[in-house]
């Protein structure tokens, strides 16, 4: 054996009673185990539970009476549903409700693993059996100053719901403000004026990019708004939309040829105006959509797929830093005291915007995304790329989850 | 003569026994302001300190027992990270690799720092391997789960290089830059893309297994997104030596790389390889450090498989079969020139004569070969887009990489390769501990 063994930690053993013991002679801390419905002595909860480390047993009638810890640090729970249905079982801070970890789906008969630093603190599960009543397990206070995952207090579909409300009602003003600027777009096609239907038709189209419609939000709709020519081929009438009518506004087609396909945009941005009406926004989409809107700004934006001859997918990325920024704004209130880098998240979008704003021209114009110098372009691509990063843990933190106290 | 030897007949074949104890480690004081938003993240101060190679306690994943395991399915055991010079220079390459220049896209020298300290984090766990921390609630997964929940080592390494191009006035580092570092020069016979070559930076991954080498760069690049861009990548692999117990082969046949100076010898490689401290105009920060020359070389393999082996062989100067030189009767024996003066047997341009003329004069000039195959496809014509990764460490590149290179101007070979891209780099010395990091004294 080497001798510089012994500045090294402890090694890990499976038996938690000889473990413990080890901890606390050398370390101080202190992990208390909870037996039963009571924080109970160590003693006690080790010869009465008799069972495998790390194992937690939940049911419909019990949830987590038995688990003792060898010490602080990263673990991994094994919880066994021995429950006559499926359960999601967190593992909170009976204080506040704040959750240090979970299990979304545990199935009757099986064994999941959840993992997790253990700190300091209290902890007690939460076990959500189908056609269950809540219950709280036995809370366990683990000693000393020993920093471990931090909880995040659960977003409750209570707490989504005025937001998707909300949300809903400023999508329906932004189409509101988007409906004239297609008609005005249709009517320069109709008159010939290249100038104007080019002009009116960035106006309108950087509008309905700041509605942040990633992953199906206007449902069929955005196909025939927004799609691309993709699968269908430039030269298919079935391609329509505020693409379609790029393609051959900077293509050097007639304007008398692209007359209906501005008309049938027009129409279609009406009918989705009186749909929209009718919908509710999914609770889960919203945050999910922080980060989509500008996944998909990376995946064709800023790769210049969906220039159809403008060059403006830098103007459209801007737009959906618009979008993303709205969906941000509704949640502010909820990530503020749960996301730690919402901070970085703000300045990244402004870092992001002001990098494109460089590129817009003293005249109006935009660079095309191929004619970036180098230096730009990555500069560009890795402010998104970090942008990103920060924006996806917010669909996790935001996902609405059901709780003891707030659903 | 000490070249002649084997090429690390005694080197770093064998990894490094494993240490038994398990890899638990405290968390880093503090984030790095660089990865803000990961930071913030509450998954985010538990991933710098997956550096550390964090264990579920109860559920006994420390790297060494998962090296153990991992060794008997085929994967490598770790390559210890921290030394005086990086792990990744001297052994003989094996596996597959993945070389990734980078552009800095950090906005200031602190940033930079942030940089360089967070891609020594990530190759330090990576290569260390431990299981990824859960991010609870907090966030999408930490890892990216390839090599499944625990990462495993796989022998993997990660080299560091600096470009010339990072010492411009960006960063205030142009009175620090390596000596001898340049943009790489065109050679006659060269066909560079500008757009593979050069870059701010360079990593290079190398491991058992392609998946190991993926999840490496995934890793590193999530994690470094807003300070640094790829400009260009290529994959390659080592061949195994056929028939064993030989040398490997590139993708025309011949062996590649016998006559490396042994890396054992600590005297050659004093001499060859590491930038020493002292050395005249190189700045201090540099020593341990070793230039790294990259050069990517299209093989023209199908016009190569329509020329007879004989005039194969003349142009290499070794028998295709057995890698003898022409003029002996074992694959490391020297090739005798001396004895040869008019090139009757090994032809006066031939590759492994012009390349290593064997000299006093000449010897100074040899380097560390480190050659990977590569294969990407086709090219316009339906050609096999394959060749070579020629990768090559040196403590002087003119001294060294470009005498050679210029002595093999218009060599025969010439007709059937193409350097098309590459660069010139300083690989840094090496992370020497657990509060070093890559290039640490060029900031200090």
């Amino acid at each position: 054996m080497n001798i510089g063994r012994s500045a090294l930690p402890p090694p890990i053993s499976r038996e938690p009673v000889l473990m413990l013991t080890t901890v606390m002679r050398t370390t101080g801390l202190l992990a208390i185990a909870a037996c039963a419905a009571s924080v109970a002595t160590l003693a006690a909860c080790s010869s009465g539970s008799g069972q495998q480390a790390g194992v937690v047993t939940v049911s419909n009638n019990q949830c987590g009476s038995s688990w003792q810890l060898p010490r602080p640090g990263w673990h991994t729970f094994k919880v066994n549903n021995q429950g006559t249905n499926g359960a999601e079982i967190d593992l909170l801070d009976p204080a506040n409700g704040a959750v240090y970890a979970e299990i979304e789906s545990s199935g009757p008969g099986t064994t999941t693993p959840m993992s997790l630093k253990v700190g300091s603190g209290k902890y007690a599960f939460l076990c959500l059996f189908a056609d269950s009543d809540p219950d709280q397990g036995p809370t366990v206070t683990v000693a000393g100053h020993v920093a471990g995952t931090r909880p995040i207090l659960p977003v409750t579909y209570n707490d989504l719901y005025p937001l998707s409300k909300q949300y809903q009602a400023e999508t329906e003003a932004g189409l509101k403000v988007l409906a004239p600027e297609t008609a005005a777009l249709a009517a320069a096609v109709r008159d010939g004026n290249l100038a104007a239907a080019r002009r009116d038709w960035l106006t309108a189209h950087l509008q309905y990019e700041t509605l942040g419609d990633a992953y199906g939000a206007f449902g069929t709709f955005d196909d025939e708004i927004d799609g691309r020519a993709d699968a269908l081929g430039v030269n298919n009438p079935q391609w329509t939309g505020f693409y379609r009518l790029e393609y051959g506004l900077w293509h050097d087609q007639s304007l008398q040829s692209l007359t209906p396909v501005a008309s049938t945009l027009n129409t279609d941005v009406g009918k989705l105006v009186v749909w929209w009406k009718t919908q509710q926004v999914p609770l889960t989409d919203i945050g999910r959509r922080t980060h989509e809107v500008l996944e998909n700004a990376l995946e064709f934006q800023l790769t210049g797929h969906d220039d159809y001859g403008s060059g403006t997918t830098l103007a459209t990325t801007v737009a959906n830093i618009q979008a993303t920024r709205a969906l941000l704004a509704l949640l502010d209130p909820l990530l503020t005291p749960r996301y730690p880098g919402l901070a970085a998240v703000k300045s990244g979008l402004a870092q992001l915007q002001a990098l494109l704003l460089k590129e817009r021209q003293s005249n109006g114009s935009w660079i095309p995304v191929a004619k970036l110098a180098t230096q730009t372009r990555q500069e560009i691509d890795a402010a998104c790329g970090q942008l990103l990063q920060e924006l996806a843990p917010i669909a996790s933190i935001t996902e609405p989850r059901n709780t003891a106290r707030g659903f | 003569m000490a070249s002649d030897q084997p090429d690390g007949a005694a080197e770093n074949d064998q990894p490094p026994a494993l240490t038994p104890e398990p890899n638990v480690r405290s968390e880093p004081a503090g984030r790095r302001s660089f990865l803000r938003g990961l930071a913030g993240g509450v998954a985010g101060g538990v991933l710098a300190g997956g550096a550390g190679g964090y264990l579920y306690h109860g559920n006994p994943a420390d790297p060494a027992a998962a090296a153990n395991k991992a060794a008997v399915l085929g994967r490598l055991p770790a390559v210890p990270f921290h030394g005086k010079n990086q792990a990744g220079i001297l052994p003989k390459p094996k596996g597959v690799t993945a070389v990734v220049s980078f552009d800095v896209t950090a906005g200031d020298r602190a940033s930079l720092i942030d940089l360089f300290q967070t891609v020594t984090d990530r190759a330090r766990f990576l290569t260390e391997g431990g299981t990824p921390p859960p991010s609870g609630i907090g966030g999408p997964p930490a890892d990216s789960g390839i090599l499944g929940p625990t990462v495993v080592p796989d022998g993997l390494t990660v080299t560091f290089g600096v470009g010339a191009t990072l010492f411009d006035d960006r960063f205030g580092l142009a009175a620090l830059r390596p000596a001898h570092l340049a943009t790489m020069t065109s050679f006659p016979d060269d066909d560079l893309d500008p757009a593979q070559c050069g870059g701010d930076l360079v990593v290079q991954m190398s491991a058992g297994n392609t998946d190991t080498v993926l999840h490496a760069m995934r890793d590193i690049a999530k994690h470094t997104r807003g300070g640094m861009q790829a400009n260009w990548r290529i994959d390659g692999f080592a061949s195994p030596a056929r028939p064993a117990g030989t040398v490997p082969r590139n993708l025309l046949g011949f062996m590649d790389g016998v006559a490396n100076p042994p890396v054992t010898s600590a005297t050659e490689m004093k001499e060859l390889v590491w930038v020493q401290r002292g050395a005249p105009g190189e700045p201090a920060w540099t020593a341990g450090g070793s230039y790294l020359v990259i050069r990517l070389i299209r093989m023209l393999v199908e016009f190569w498989d329509r020329v007879d082996v004989g005039e194969q062989e003349a142009m290499f100067g070794r028998r295709k079969d057995t890698g003898f030189p022409l003029d002996a009767n074992s694959l490391y024996a020297a090739p005798n020139y001396t004895l040869d003066p008019t090139g009757d047997i090994i032809q006066l341009n031939a590759h492994i004569r012009l390349a290593n003329p064997r000299t006093k004069q000449t010897a100074s000039s040899r380097i560390l070969r480190r050659g990977w195959n590569y294969d990407r496809g086709i090219d316009q014509v339906g050609d096999l887009d394959m060749g070579l990764i020629f990768t090559c460490y040196q403590q002087d590149i003119k001294r060294q990489f470009e005498t050679v290179q210029t002595r093999l101007i218009g060599e025969p070979l010439v007709d059937y390769i193409s350097p098309f891209g590459g660069g010139y780099f300083l690989a840094v010395p090496g992370v020497t501990g657990p509060s070093d990091f890559y290039g640490r004294a060029l900031f200090a």
